[in-house]
């Protein structure tokens, strides 16, 4: 019996070299220990002992079955640790959504609405093809005058246009609402120019001011602060004066130059300014246009264009990469 | 326009830098877009030519000994004009002429040479290269070339803005440049020297059309001699980019460029009848102008005519038949003031701008045409030595233009909220720019001189005082003012993009003109531009597809396939002749490829038409699909969008014919719906969230294959179910294992009660029901 302890023993360490996987485990130890088990079978053979053996093989059975039940749980134990090690490659790449981007000059065009709604803007649109006397006439440009070479335009026929300046909507609201009126209007406009720093459609945000008391002083507080949310605190502001038929006193707005901070670079031409909008003061003339009497109030007006804002922003030196749909472009802009 | 510094301080006092200058000008209103410096070295001398013989080696070379005033050096030299004794340009060996330039001792054909003579166009000064400089004023060998001719300089390139021709000339930039920075304006009065014959005797002008031409002056100038312009004459020139000719044309250009009065000079001898006579053309009449082009007139064009024939263009260019030549001994010079609308239409009808044209269209001084012709006779008599007859021929019609306004000061504070400008500054800022200003209790009148045409108003006055002033100067004020109440109507479109890029979309913007050939698939009544950029950006796209389509091009180009797309704009369509078109906001979407990136545990999915149709279901809620035939989807694979009853939009794969004329060969689904539907979100009031459980039974039917899901879903409904909550589809299949001509299709259906547990045996009831509807509508068996 001795002898069959010793085998069983052997057995049962050679059984557990093999095992690989904790599910093992348990059909092993019942194998062995289990009520039918291998070892319960010799113990069974203990009543045909002799009363002398019988103590010595019970304490070496005893010994034996505490010693499958130890390396049953170390084994156990082993495997557990192993198994975590091996267990999934973390590292593939997980299931991930594609993600579209929105255009460049949306967000910018979002961002600079979102500026102005705070600042008591309302949100106004107009046609994109439009009539001579709502883009040129009524904006106190005339048949034949100068400023008209200064936009080139295309034409469906005489009379009708695609609009070259988002100004026109000034023209929409106040015939419609009258004053006073507060208002930005984003859209489309166009003109017959293609280059790498003109496109024939690009985006402008007008915005129109009128009510009594309103004064140049305004128009710079309130361009002072679109560019601050826009471009940061500290941006320094330069009115230029200048010449649209619409406005009287007109201005150009330069902002220091971001890229060099106004000591000049290639982007800003060495001048340590960069243009970004124009404006003024509402023409009395434009007035007469709507039906309001110019004495009874004052106010002003601005355009910008988005491109212009998107590239100094965003360091985009070529306008045409918005209206080329190069996903390798737009996905930048996530 | 180009003009120098150097020019400028002619006429005003500056102590400034031209830096300084420039940025003035350009915060008032006259931008300068460039300063360009210019100089030439200072190793650069003035050197005497002691000895030129003929290069022993080489005929058209000649080896020079050259007084450079410190040492005589050798010199080769290829000049024709090279001489003994001659004084010109010299730069020793190591002057630097250039990035690229750098003068060195060399040896050419076996005599050495000790640095180089120049030529005017070497230096940069002019673009003459006929010979080496020559000098027109006294030098010696030794002088520093850029001191003794004075030619440190610098060039400022102005924009005038359309309203201020007074400034496209030199004495209107440095008027500007006075009033800013407080100078007096100092332009000479001119004195002719005039012989004894009077002009009269030799020209008269008659001006036929007045309107045209208010105003004709002329002098008349004998034994002019024709030859090259004084050097400092032909540099500012240069410097204006204006190409020198010969004296007499050189010095009308220059008073062009010098007083803004366009002159003009013909040869008299070409001029028949000794007269000059100013009349509209003829409809159709030719004439040949200087460039030799032949140009056909219109009866509003003008011309100057002797008693013959035209000879010139009025205001825009001279005729070939009169113009001034080497040979030419006598001069008529015109100094007029014609229309400028009358030029205009000239100047674009026959698609030709110059100088002279460019300044009259403006509106030049109406006040100047004496003065100017006076300054060029003057200048011909010394630099032509021209003999000037006594007089100058003045017909003038224009009635004088000068006149005052009235500026109120509570006006000026009213537009530009300012208060605390001293009304001293007022004053000096219009006297400065040449007006006459006396101030009174509310404000000041002010007398505008007649050359400032664009001054007519009271605001006109208030630009003009707050652009010298200094709008720096104005202190921003934010006005009260309340944020936006509400939410923003942009706010839906906003969400619209974020969902859709959040769907894995990108947002394009396609330009909203397409080429013509797209009208075969999307109807010929598209809007034509009459000046388009090119034939591929013609029509006002009735579709966004076109633009999609090539935003999908192009980057397959770019090797990408798995591509979702969209774009939000409006699209044209015509309405009556002469009205303004509709203009339709719309969604455009369009996908190919793998709807989804490629992931290593499973294989991917090519996008199908269910794709995009989950696009447009989960923006668009209760919207229907009606089978539709569009051009541009493939047949039987299409359908309108249909909400509320009416066609809101279409989708569909894409026609074969498009994708090959695009050479895809990928399946593109595409979707258009009109904006507005998709913005519209209404607040239903908050609807109880179920207590009660819900219990699903599926549904494995057999039907024909023609039988719509839609209509499964409709005739189960019509049933009116209370405690139906939800149809939703779980299997299509098709195969051997059903008849012909049949289809399987599961069904869940899952019901629920808001006020109990449902038992089964109520829910067996409503099967029941169902499937005997559908029997008995449908045909639709249960599988077995």
């Amino acid at each position: 019996m001795e002898r069959q302890l010793e085998e069983l023993r052997k057995q049962f360490l050679d059984d557990l070299e093999h095992i690989h996987k904790s599910e093992d485990i348990d059909p092993l130890r019942i194998q062995y220990l289990g009520r039918k088990g291998r070892l319960t079978a010799v113990l069974r053979q203990m009543g045909s002992l002799s009363a002398e053996e019988r103590p010595r093989m019970g304490a070496l059975s005893n010994e034996l079955k505490a010693f499958m039940e130890q390396s049953l749980v170390a084994k156990a134990a082993a495997l557990s640790t192993a198994q975590a090690a091996t267990g999934i490659d973390v590292t593939l790449p997980g299931r991930v959504l594609r993600r579209g981007t929105i255009h460049v000059i949306n967000q910018v065009m979002e961002e600079i609405q979102d500026i102005f709604r705070n600042l008591g803007f309302a949100v106004a649109s107009g046609p994109e093809v439009e009539d001579d006397y709502h883009n040129f006439e009524a904006l106190n440009m005339p048949a034949n005058h100068p400023a008209r070479d200064m936009q080139d335009t295309f034409y469906f026929s005489k009379g009708i246009l695609l609009r070259t300046h988002t100004s026109p909507v000034q023209i929409r609201v106040m015939e419609s609402q009258g004053i006073p009126v507060r208002i930005i209007a984003p859209g489309k406009v166009y003109r017959c120019d293609f280059d790498i720093t003109h496109s024939p459609m690009f985006h402008q945000v007008e915005g129109l001011w009128v009510e009594q008391g309103i004064t140049f002083a305004h128009l710079k507080g309130v361009l002072y602060e679109f560019a601050r949310k826009c471009f940061g605190p500290d941006i320094p502001l330069r009115f230029r004066s200048s010449f649209f038929p619409f406005t009287e006193p007109s201005a150009e707005v330069d902002m220091g130059c971001i890229i060099c901070n106004g000591s000049g670079c290639r982007v800003c031409g060495n001048t340590g300014w960069l243009e970004i909008l124009g404006c003024g003061m509402v023409d009395p003339e434009v007035y007469r246009f709507v039906g309001i009497d110019p004495e009874t109030v004052t106010g002003f007006a601005f355009g910008m264009g988005v491109e212009r804002i998107a590239m100094i922003k965003y360091g985009i030196d070529d306008i045409r990469l918005f209206y080329d749909s190069d996903l390798r472009f737009l996905g930048q802009f996530a | 326009m180009k003009i120098s510094y150097s020019w400028i301080r002619e006429f005003v006092d500056l102590d400034v830098d031209a830096a300084t200058a420039a940025s003035a000008l350009t915060m008032s209103g006259t931008e300068v877009e460039e300063l360009a410096h210019q100089s030439v070295p200072r190793e650069v001398v003035c050197a005497r030519i002691v000895e030129a013989r003929r290069h022993p080696n080489a005929d058209k070379l000649f080896v020079c000994m050259v007084d450079t005033g410190r040492e005589t050096l050798q010199v080769v030299c290829g000049a024709p004009n090279t001489r003994s004794g001659m004084m010109s340009a010299f730069a020793p060996v190591g002057t630097s002429l250039g990035p690229d330039m750098q003068v060195k001792k060399a040896k050419i054909r076996g005599e050495e040479s000790f640095g180089v003579l120049l030529s005017e166009r070497e230096l940069g000064l002019t673009d003459d290269h006929t010979g080496i400089m020559e000098f027109d004023v006294e030098t010696k060998p030794g002088d520093v070339l850029t001191d003794a001719l004075g030619l440190e300089d610098w060039v400022l390139d102005v924009n005038v803005t359309p309203n201020r021709g007074d400034c496209l000339s030199v004495i209107g930039v440095a008027r500007e440049l006075a009033a800013l920075f407080g100078r007096e304006l100092r332009v000479p009065s001119i004195a002719v020297p005039e012989c004894a014959e009077p002009i009269g005797q030799a020209l008269s002008v008659k001006i036929v059309d007045t309107l045209g031409c208010p105003r004709y002056a002329a002098r008349f100038l004998r034994d002019v001699k024709i030859g090259k312009s004084p050097f400092s004459m032909r540099r500012r020139l240069f410097q204006s980019g204006v190409r020198a000719i010969n004296n007499v044309v050189d010095i009308t250009n220059y008073v062009m460029l010098e007083y803004g009065q366009p002159l003009h000079a013909f040869d008299s001898t070409f001029l028949a009848g000794g007269g000059i006579v100013v009349r509209r053309a003829a409809q159709g009449e030719t004439f040949v102008t200087l460039d030799s082009v032949k140009r056909t007139l219109r009866d509003t064009d003008l011309l100057i005519c002797d008693h013959e024939k035209a000879v010139a263009l009025a205001g825009v260019m001279g005729g070939e038949n009169s113009e001034v030549l080497p040979t030419t001994t006598s001069v008529v010079l015109e100094s007029a003031f014609f229309d400028p609308a009358g030029i205009q239409k000239t100047s674009k009808g026959l698609g030709l701008s110059t100088e002279a044209s460019y300044r009259f269209e403006r509106g030049i001084d109406p006040g100047m045409q004496v003065d100017a012709a006076n300054r060029a006779a003057y200048l011909m008599a010394v630099h032509a030595g021209a003999t000037v007859l006594k007089g100058v021929i003045d017909e003038n019609h224009l009635a004088p233009s000068g006149r005052n306004i009235t500026l109120r000061r509570s006006f000026l504070e009213k537009v530009l909220g300012i208060s605390d400008f001293p009304a001293n500054d007022v004053e000096l800022i219009f006297r400065g720019l040449g007006c006459g200003i006396t101030a009174g209790d509310a404000g000041w009148t002010i007398s505008v001189p007649a050359f400032r045409h664009d001054l007519l108003r009271e605001i006109d006055l208030v630009e003009e005082f707050i652009r010298v002033y200094g709008m720096d100067k104005v202190k921003p004020e934010l006005p009260m003012f309340r944020p936006m109440d509400g939410v923003s109507p942009e706010k839906g479109l906003k969400e619209l993009r974020v969902t859709l890029a959040a769907m894995g979309l990108t947002e394009v913007i396609t330009y909203s003109f397409i080429a013509p050939r797209w009208r075969e698939y999307f109807g010929k009544a598209a809007l034509e531009l009459l000046n388009p950029i090119s034939d591929e950006m013609r029509i006002m796209r009735p579709s966004l597809l076109p633009g999609l389509l090539a935003a999908l091009e192009r980057n397959r180009k770019l090797q990408t396939r798995d591509i979702s797309l969209f774009e939000i704009g409006k699209t044209f369509h015509p309405k009556g002749q002469g009205e303004l078109p509709e203009e339709v906001r719309r969604l455009g979407a369009i996908v190919s490829g793998n709807r989804f990136d490629m992931h290593w545990s499973e294989k991917g999915r090519t996008v199908d038409f269910y794709d995009i149709k989950g696009v447009a279901e989960s923006l668009l809620k209760g919207m229907e699909l009606k089978p539709s035939t569009h051009a541009h989807y493939k047949a039987l694979c299409q359908a309108d969008v249909v909400l509320d009853g009416a066609v809101v939009g279409s989708m569909g794969c894409v026609h074969p014919d498009i994708l090959a004329m695009a050479d895809i060969e990928d399946d593109v689904y595409a979707m258009e719906i009109v904006l507005e539907p998709l913005l519209r979100r209404q607040w239903k009031g908050l609807s109880d969230i179920p207590r009660f459980p819900s219990t699903w039974r599926d549904l494995s039917l057999v039907a024909r294959e023609d039988v719509p899901y839609a209509d499964i879903v409709r005739t189960i409904s019509s049933l009116g179910i209370r405690d139906l909550s939800q149809i939703s589809v779980v299997d299509v299949y098709q195969g051997d294992r059903l008849p012909a001509n049949r289809k399987g299709v599961t069904i869940r259906i899952t019901y629920q009660s808001p006020e109990r547990t449902l038992e089964d045996s109520m829910i067996n009831r409503w099967q029941e029901r169902i499937l005997n509807v559908l029997r008995a509508e449908l045909d639709i068996e249960l599988r077995q």
